[in-house]
């Protein structure tokens, strides 16, 4: 085991909110007995919509194909017939073709036995078209395509292969589920990037909180006779950042370009499943958690089904909602809305009970330097926001601005509950105007 | 099922932007526990110096908070939850002292709200630290009542009543100044302690110090609990650090710039403070120093003022340098009261020059666009 070399600076640590239970699994969600599949899950342009109302399909079936690079082939979630494609509101606020499914007929392979197939001798070619046929795409949150990053020119080797088992968000917990569960598939996912990439050296960087998984990981890294290291970076966030990820384990400077990969578990779990199964990613493992749920868990969940069924399927709200949040309580989007569909970069639904979670009061910076001390990025937030207030986002941009990932620490840590993520991110919008 | 659409229907109207969910504290919070931590000190200071003190501290607080109403009720705002006004007089009251006449700290009160905070834009615009500017605007205006002192309960008057620090100043102005340390210079200038020190030392010395052959000077009691005369909320050092203690092991002030603004002094005094008394090198007595005048108010609880000070821990380290040597320079060779006011005011002007130098790593920016 390897532990980090040198540990990033800034980051917060919000008080521990894991209601899930330590242990409890991953439950499979229900089949939902209709589908709203959005056809934009990705970081690329919208897919080609494939289906036409009335059509019959099968659990898997492609109904999406890939439109770009960047863009992902979209699958069927459950077998039924289309009932509608229609345009409908994503919960960043975008408008986008989604696919509606009535569940019907049979379901062709969940249930059954899949057999394995032999991936060894496949061609690097292959694999690769195997991972951007089944729509594989990152789910530690960018949805960029994950066949772009595993597809490096022949003879060039990417330095370093991480995967990624660090939390991205507090309160969330589907990976560690994930590595407590698949961990040996996982591990076969691992090994096939190995096989596409060649790393020097590859690492598995797991979360204080997994610690305990770490005999587990060796043990299969020699059952499998890979060439591994197992890490464990400290719980705070972000520090499952991938940038973050890299610089504890002594990579370089965050922020600069390296040829090192890193991929999340889940991630890496959905590329074993669309090689060795022949399974495309229609389905994941989310957290749906928060002092609201009556009984927060870790759902398997199939793409297009509401959020509001699965509040349901989790006892529903116990308490008063007072605001519901897809993806984690530093990142995520707030809804309001229970129809919208989990999709592939949905990781968690948290639904805040009481006051906590309500819009408090701005108050004037007190130059605290708080946001200071808690930015990853070796930035001056309250500056910069300072900037931007008064029109000068070219000044700002010249500070760094751009550096800012919106991971939120500095919103979080500032006393005088100033949104500084949101008035970082009406500058980069400021600067991408006056560009065009 | 529609149970749970219900409430999120609520939900909705409560849409906002990630992160959601933040530090418990908040700025107002923390400004009023700094007031309280200032509650032990302020009720010695009027323990010691009776109703004349409690006039001082209700004129200063209660001008600062008019004048706060006033300077931001006309704009449709209401700025007092924030508690700043507050603390601001309620510093204003602690440095003065307890005999000034009520016009002083009203108006060193509001000069510090008006001008000082007001004038550039209100909490966290100013430059420079409201109720220092208040102070020493005081100082510079009135010196002579701002030297009302009035002696402590239970202490020995014989003439006029001046805190030791400033006897000790008369003292070594006067010719033929002697003695080793501060304590004995003022023991020697004839400066009168109080009854209770030489009892508690005179049971100290002979059963504790006495075996160990060493004793302490007399007035040493008297200086540490601060049973003199002085600023209110100045003179008990002890009930101040416990106050202090208090803030920064809740994280609300920072101990750099507090420790090295302390340290530097302490240390300076340590070195140079005998030169003064003609004890040379290395003989100064930085205890006396340390203790007596308002340094340990002026370096726990108004100069970490986050808005005057600098933003990251390095520069605030910086500017307790700075000011640990404009204090030691302003009291040893200075004519304003004990240096410390005057030096957080000029720190504070220092404090954008020293973000600026301490930012240039982070924000790579070049020369001439701060």
């Amino acid at each position: 085991m390897t532990y980090p070399t040198k540990l990033p600076r800034g980051g917060v640590d919000p008080p521990a909110e894991i209601l899930v239970p330590r242990g409890s699994g991953i439950t499979n969600a229900a089949v939902p007995s209709r589908a709203l599949i959005p056809l934009l899950q990705h970081a690329g342009k919208t897919a080609l919509c494939l289906v036409k109302p009335g059509d019959r399909v099968r659990e898997g079936m492609l109904i999406g194909k890939a439109d770009g690079s960047r863009s992902a082939n979209v699958h069927a979630s459950i077998p039924g017939i289309v009932i509608e494609v229609r345009d409908h509101l994503l919960p960043t606020g975008e408008l986008c073709a989604a696919v509606a499914i009535e569940l019907g007929g049979e379901f062709d392979t969940s249930g059954k036995p899949r057999s394995r197939r032999e991936w060894e001798s496949l061609s690097r070619l292959d694999l690769l078209d195997r991972i951007r046929g089944g729509g594989v795409v990152g789910l530690g949150g960018g949805s960029i395509p994950t066949h772009l990053k595993l597809a490096v020119s022949p003879g060039s080797s990417s330095s370093l292969l991480v995967a990624n088992g660090v939390e991205c968000e507090p309160s969330l917990c589907a990976d560690d589920a994930l590595l407590r569960e698949k961990a040996s598939d996982m591990m076969e996912g691992l090994r096939i990037c190995q096989a596409l990439l060649t790393p020097a050296r590859t690492v598995i960087a797991l979360g204080e909180h997994s610690e305990d998984l770490v005999p587990e990981f060796e043990r299969l890294v020699r059952q499998k006779a890979m060439k591994v290291d197992v890490a464990v970076l400290p719980s705070r966030y972000p520090y499952g950042h991938e940038q973050l990820v890299l610089a504890a384990l002594g990579c370089r400077p965050p922020g600069s370009e390296s040829s090192a990969t890193v991929l999340n578990v889940a991630t890496l779990y959905a590329v074993f499943e669309a090689v060795v199964l022949d399974k495309p990613l229609f389905e994941r493992v989310l957290t749906i958690t928060g002092s609201a749920v009556r009984h927060p868990r870790n759902l398997k969940v199939r793409f297009g089904t509401s959020i509001g069924d699965l509040l349901e399927e989790c006892g529903g709200l116990g308490s008063e909602a007072a605001k519901i949040v897809m993806g984690g309580p530093m990142r995520g989007v707030s809804i309001d809305s229970l129809d919208l569909p989990v999709t592939k970069g949905t990781s968690g639904i948290i639904a805040f009970g009481g006051p906590a979670a309500l819009k408090k009061t701005e108050l004037p910076c007190i130059r605290c330097g708080s946001c200071i001390e808690a930015c990853p990025w070796d930035l001056v937030p309250t500056r910069l926001s300072k900037l931007v207030r008064v029109g000068e986002a070219a000044t700002a941009d010249r500070e760094g601005l751009s550096r800012c990932t919106e991971c939120g620490c500095c919103a979080y840590a500032c006393p005088s509950r100033i949104p500084l993520v949101a008035v970082l991110r009406e500058g980069k919008r400021a600067l991408r105007g006056s560009d065009a | 099922m529609p149970d749970a659409r219900d409430r999120a229907g609520r939900a909705a109207s409560s849409l906002m932007p990630a992160p959601h969910i933040g530090v418990r504290t908040s700025a107002a919070r923390m400004t009023w526990l700094v007031s309280l931590c200032l509650l032990p000190a302020a009720g010695w200071g009027v323990f010691l110096f009776g109703t004349p003190a409690l006039i001082v501290l209700a004129f200063s607080i209660g001008t600062a908070v008019l004048a706060e109403l006033a300077s931001t009720l006309p704009f449709g705002r209401f700025t007092l939850r924030d508690g700043s006004a507050l603390l601001t007089g309620c510093i204003v009251g602690l440095l003065m002292p307890a005999g000034a006449p009520a016009y002083v700290p009203a108006a060193a009160s509001a000069f510090a709200i008006l001008v000082v905070k007001q004038s550039f834009g209100g909490l966290g615009r100013n430059w420079m630290n409201p109720a220092m500017g208040g102070v020493v605007f005081a100082f510079l205006s009135w010196s002579g009542p701002m030297s009302q002192w009035i002696a402590p309960r239970g202490g020995t008057v014989q003439g006029a009543v001046v805190p030791p620090l400033e006897a000790l100043r008369a003292a070594l102005a006067a010719p033929g100044a002697r003695g080793t340390t501060p304590l004995a210079v003022l023991s020697n200038a004839g400066f009168r302690f109080s009854d209770l020190d030489s009892r508690v030392l005179g049971w100290i010395n002979s059963h504790v110090l006495a075996p160990l052959g060493t004793a302490l000077p007399p007035g040493a009691f008297d200086v540490l609990v601060g049973h003199v005369a002085g600023g209110i909320g100045t003179v008990s050092a002890p009930l101040l650090l416990l106050g202090a203690w208090f803030l920064l092991s809740r994280g609300i002030i920072r101990w750099h710039l507090p420790v090295f603004y302390v340290g530097t002094f302490g240390l300076l005094a340590a070195i140079f403070g005998g030169l003064g008394t003609g004890q040379g090198w290395l003989a100064g007595g930085p205890g006396f120093h340390l203790l007596s005048g308002s340094l340990v108010l002026g370096a726990f609880f108004a100069a970490p003022d986050p808005v005057t000070s600098p933003l990251t821990n390095r520069g605030r380290c910086m500017i307790g340098i700075v000011l640990g040597v404009l204090t030691f320079f302003l009291r040893f060779f200075g004519s304003l009261g004990d240096g410390v006011a005057a030096s957080i005011v000029l720190g504070n002007c220092a404090a954008p020059l020293v973000d600026r130098w301490t930012f240039r790593r982070r924000t790579g920016h070049q020369e001439g666009t701060a």
